[in-house]
């Protein structure tokens, strides 16, 4: 039993992970109505930028953050020079998640052209471990819970208490409206787009860091787990998404304790088939049924 | 360099995409499913093959001591019937989720992770069908019979029958498109509202697609590994899936030959013809990483400069009787109405 508390415990630092990514990736699908498949990629490219830095000596702390602002600025530079003129040309979103597969090869490519195809590894220190009851987490794992907690924390204050987060809400819940009653709407994208990059770069970056071991093949597993929380918790949802992660999280964890560390993964996948049957629109369903996603 | 090699290769790469690719246009072109999980349907079509062939695992013929699940050798056609049959069943069972009346771009996501998830229990199960080191030494088709042994010889004749395989798929594909049920699927992929108005139970023609597409793809996979006689996850990644997009958005969805040209582009010219160039730089992982990238931005240029391909969807007949309005939108919806 206490080692199922104790798998729970890694579970819900890996939900914190999952978090950072799933909840930039939800958000930005709320406000723009795309889905950026390249996020996957993105992440990657954000892990190997962290690793690049790491490997100059710089601390993995400071090589998050900068690769999180870099991650950041490509996606507004993504959205502005290729998704926005895409869709200005009319293509539809069906087609815009063509686009994005296009974006994922190339940025997947490039940096297994530059990193190569082999496993690294972040140099840090990884703390002391820390026993409370039957949990068990070294000091890293703390801090990473805990930067995790404090963005979601963030991402509820901006939503819910400043103007910005307000005005981010009306584009999601009807574009025209907003921009009607003078919201701002490039810069309210251009904001989502920021913060979705961003924690999808943090979420990069933790990630590697949780997983040891990482290669450029990373970005497509952790884009699963990412699109399991998201779906789970309703498509669009920022707190969906947190809960969706959570389940997600534990679920990986305990399956890995309880069947097999080879299949924490298909874990994630049996979530999203039964919700995908059971309940096609997550567990929060407003964005879903809006936008017309399943019906 | 061995030309008669370098031929034979390009010939059997190029045709078997060019099945699989036409298999992905029914569902893509013609009925408007974006389904980013067709690599497994290739995939279960040469496992299959390669395990009806192999034989039993725990039989003498298994010398590499390979685990699989269970096997046989049949003879010559039997492989690949088999491996139809399994695509068409696999496309059955995943055509189901796509039967939930997803909208376009999310069904397409949660395809691509399907994808992933049969990568991973493939991965995962090492008794299933080997795992990561996947199949090898499976027996080429025919090859023991005649005096065909292996070599050059045996490849012109294999691309042969592969061509052979390509024109009926070719001229089938042509009559169906031509049929009643073509014109049904395109009227899916356009409205499909207005489809169920007409009458047209649009949930079973999602699920015949499915299992059309994906026993075209099962065949494709099949073919191919008789003649490269081993089968991995690394022939499969997710990403494979979207060489077969490009081919088809590049050439021009919902038109066969459009298709066959985008399949030559991708596979002949970027995928196999560089292989045989001098290395860049001696490296063959950097060439494939610009290969990938290629593809990648090809996908983009065709997107903005010709959306609807180098060879367009003919327009079909009576289609001036439709308003401007709606002839605008292009084949498989990647355009939006104007």
């Amino acid at each position: 039993m206490s080692l199922v508390i104790e798998a729970a415990g890694f579970g819900v630092v890996t939900a914190g992970v999952v978090a950072l990514a799933a909840v930039g990736f939800t958000l930005q699908f709320a406000i723009t109505n795309i889905f950026n498949v390249a996020v996957g990629s993105q992440l990657t490219l954000a892990a190997f930028i962290a690793y690049a830095l790491n490997r100059t000596g710089v601390s993995i702390w400071y090589a998050m953050i900068a690769a999180g602002l870099f991650t950041g600025v490509t996606s507004v530079l993504l959205n502005r020079m290729i998704f926005q003129p895409f869709l200005r040309r009319g293509t539809s979103f069906f087609g815009l998640v063509v686009v994005g597969i296009a974006l994922l090869l190339i940025i997947q490519f490039s940096s297994q052209a530059i990193w190569g195809a082999s496993f690294v590894s972040y140099q840090f220190n990884a703390g002391g471990v820390f026993k409370w009851g039957p949990l068990l987490l070294n000091r890293t794992s703390l801090i990473l819970l805990g930067i995790a907690a404090g963005t979601m924390v963030a991402v509820h204050l901006l939503l819910t208490y400043t103007r910005f987060g307000k005005s981010m809400r009306a584009t999601a819940a009807d574009p025209e409206l907003a921009s009607s009653c003078g919201i701002r709407i490039q810069l309210v994208t251009d904001a989502t787009w920021f913060l979705a990059g961003m924690l999808s770069g943090l979420g990069g970056v933790a990630f590697g860091m949780t997983l040891g071991a990482f290669s450029v093949s990373m970005g497509s597993t952790f884009l699963v787990i990412i699109v399991a929380a998201a779906i789970l918790g309703g498509v669009g949802q920022a707190y969906g998404a947190m809960l969706g992660a959570l389940v997600v999280g534990i679920a990986t964890e305990e399956t890995s304790l309880l069947v097999s560390s080879a299949y924490s993964q298909v874990a994630a996948f049996i979530i999203l088939i039964l919700v995908l049957v059971v309940r096609p629109e997550g567990i929060l369903p407003g964005v879903a049924r809006y936008r017309g996603i399943a019906t | 360099m061995n030309w008669g090699f370098f031929a034979t290769t390009v010939i059997i790469y190029v045709v078997t995409s060019l099945i699989a690719a036409w298999g992905l246009d029914l569902q893509f072109g013609s009925t408007g499913v974006l389904n980013f999980s067709f690599i497994i349907f290739v995939a279960a079509g040469a496992y299959t093959a390669a395990i009806l062939t192999l034989g039993s695992p725990s039989g003498p013929g298994n010398v590499a001591q390979q685990q699989y699940f269970a096997g046989a050798t049949l003879p010559f056609p039997l492989p690949w019937i088999g491996a139809m049959v399994v695509g068409g069943i696999l496309g059955l069972l995943v055509g189901l989720v796509a039967l939930k009346r997803l909208r376009g771009d999310y069904e397409a996501i949660v395809m691509l992770v399907v994808s992933l998830m049969a990568l991973y229990i493939v991965l995962s199960d090492v008794g299933f069908l080997n795992g990561a080191s996947g199949l090898a030494l499976i027996p080429s088709p025919l090859q023991s019979g005649g005096n065909l042994t292996g070599g050059t010889g045996y490849g012109w004749f294999y691309s042969g029958l592969t061509v052979v395989v390509g024109v009926i798929v070719g001229f089938v594909m042509h009559r169906l498109m031509e049929s009643p049920l073509g014109r049904a699927l395109r009227a899916v992929r356009e409205n499909e509202r207005a489809a169920e108005a007409m009458g047209r139970n649009t949930a079973a023609l999602r699920l015949l697609v499915f299992a059309l597409g994906g026993s075209l793809g099962a065949l494709s996979g099949a073919i191919l590994v008789g003649f490269i006689n081993a089968w991995s996850p690394g022939a499969w990644g997710f990403a494979e899936t979207f060489l077969l997009f490009a081919a088809v958005i590049v050439g021009g969805q919902g038109n066969l030959v459009g298709v066959a040209v985008g399949a030559f582009i991708i596979f002949g010219l970027i995928i196999q013809g560089v292989l045989f160039l001098p290395q860049i730089g001696g490296d063959s992982a950097l060439t494939e990483c610009l290969q990938w990238i290629t593809a990648g931005l090809l996908i983009l240029l065709s997107m903005w400069l010709r959306p609807q391909g180098i060879i367009p969807e003919r327009r079909r007949r009576l289609s001036r009787w439709i308003a401007p309005a709606r002839r605008k939108r292009n084949g498989s919806g990647l355009l939006r109405w104007r």
